[in-house]
C-alpha cells in the first residue's frame, strides 16, 4: 500500500503591517494628548450648552473644601492663599491682553459665596472673558 | 598565480526586532496618561467697570436662587423647566432686551446658579428668540453697593 505523505499546514499570520498600524496608533495619541495646566479633581457641575474653552486661558480652581488655585494659562496652577491676591495675579493677565479668557474650574457642590468672591475679584480685575467649566449633562442626568 | 580572495560581503542591518515591543510600549504609555479633560463650559462676557449700565432692579426680572435650590421669579416659585417658559411669555416675547438679574443666595450650591445660567442661555435656541437673554449676575458687593443688599 503506497503511504500518502499528509503535510503539515503552516498556520501563519501575517505581521507585516503591524508596526504600521502601531505607529499610527502613537501618532494619534501623541496628537490627542492634552496637556492641562490644572489637573486638580473637581466635580464639575453639569449644564448642556457648553462653548470651547480657548487655549491658554487662565484657570481659577475651586475645590470642595474651598482652596482656590490659580493658573495664568501657561505654567501649572498653584495655590492662592486668599481670594485679594487673585486680584493681583488676574491684573497681570488683564494687562497683558484685555481679552484674555479665564476659567472657573470650581466643584459644584461649594457655596456659591466661594464662586462669587472669585468673581467679584475677577471683576475688580477687569476681566472681561469668564467660562465656567462644566460636564456634560446628558437627558438623564 | 595571483589567488582571488573571496571577499566576504558585510551585511548591513539595522536589527529591527524590537521594534514593534518599543512602538507598543509608547502606545501604552500614551493611553495611559491620555486625560480626556472638561475643556467646555458656561461663556459669558462681563461688562468693563465703566461700561456696566447700572442694573436697574426695577427694571429687570430678578431671579433669586435660595439656600435649598428653589428659584424665584419676583418672589414666585418656579421650577426649572418652567422658568424660560414663563419669562418667555410674560416679558421676552414683549421686550426681547429685557434684561435679567440672578442673584444666588451664597449658601446656596454652585450648581445651582450653573443650572439657571444653563437654561437661560439655551433659551434663544430653544424657544426661537430673537436674541440670548440679556443676564446680569451681579456679585454679593455689588448688590450691598447698589441695593443695599437683597438676599
Amino acid at each position: 500500500m503506497k503511504k500518502v505523505k499528509i503535510r503539515p499546514i503552516e498556520a501563519n499570520i501575517p505581521t507585516a503591517s503591524m508596526a504600521d498600524i502601531a505607529f499610527l496608533l502613537i501618532i494619534f495619541f501623541m496628537v490627542t494628548t492634552v496637556f492641562t495646566v490644572d489637573r486638580t479633581n473637581v466635580n464639575l457641575p453639569l449644564s448642556v450648552k457648553r462653548e470651547e474653552v480657548p487655549k491658554g486661558a487662565a484657570v481659577v480652581t475651586v475645590t470642595i473644601d474651598q482652596m482656590m488655585k490659580f493658573s495664568g494659562g501657561r505654567e501649572e496652577s498653584f495655590v492662592v492663599s486668599s481670594a485679594e491676591d487673585l486680584i493681583s495675579l488676574a491684573a497681570a493677565e488683564v494687562a497683558k491682553n484685555s481679552l484674555h479668557p479665564f476659567v472657573i474650574k470650581a466643584d459644584g457642590e461649594v457655596p456659591f459665596r466661594a464662586v462669587d468672591e472669585v468673581m467679584d475679584r475677577l471683576k475688580q480685575a477687569q476681566v472681561r472673558v469668564l467660562i465656567l467649566l462644566t460636564n456634560q449633562k446628558t437627558v438623564e442626568s | 598565480m595571483l589567488k582571488l580572495e573571496k571577499r566576504n560581503k558585510v551585511d548591513s542591518e539595522i536589527p529591527s526586532s524590537s521594534m514593534a515591543d518599543i512602538a507598543f510600549l509608547l502606545i501604552i504609555f500614551f493611553m495611559v496618561t491620555t486625560v480626556f479633560s472638561a475643556t467646555r463650559g458656561l461663556e459669558f462676557q462681563l461688562p468693563k467697570e465703566e461700561d456696566a449700565a447700572v442694573l436697574d432692579e426695577v427694571e429687570a426680572v430678578i431671579i433669586t436662587i435660595r439656600q435649598d435650590t428653589k428659584i424665584l421669579v419676583f418672589d414666585e416659585p418656579k421650577e426649572l423647566d418652567q422658568l424660560v417658559d414663563y419669562l418667555v411669555e410674560k416679558w421676552l416675547n414683549n421686550n426681547p432686551e429685557k434684561p435679567v438679574i440672578l442673584i444666588t443666595d451664597p449658601k446656596a450650591p454652585y450648581y445651582a446658579m450653573v443650572n439657571v445660567l444653563d437654561a437661560l442661555q439655551r433659551a434663544k435656541e430653544e424657544k426661537n428668540l430673537v436674541k440670548d437673554i440679556n443676564v446680569g449676575i451681579p456679585t454679593q458687593r455689588e448688590i450691598e453697593e447698589m441695593w443695599g443688599g437683597i438676599v
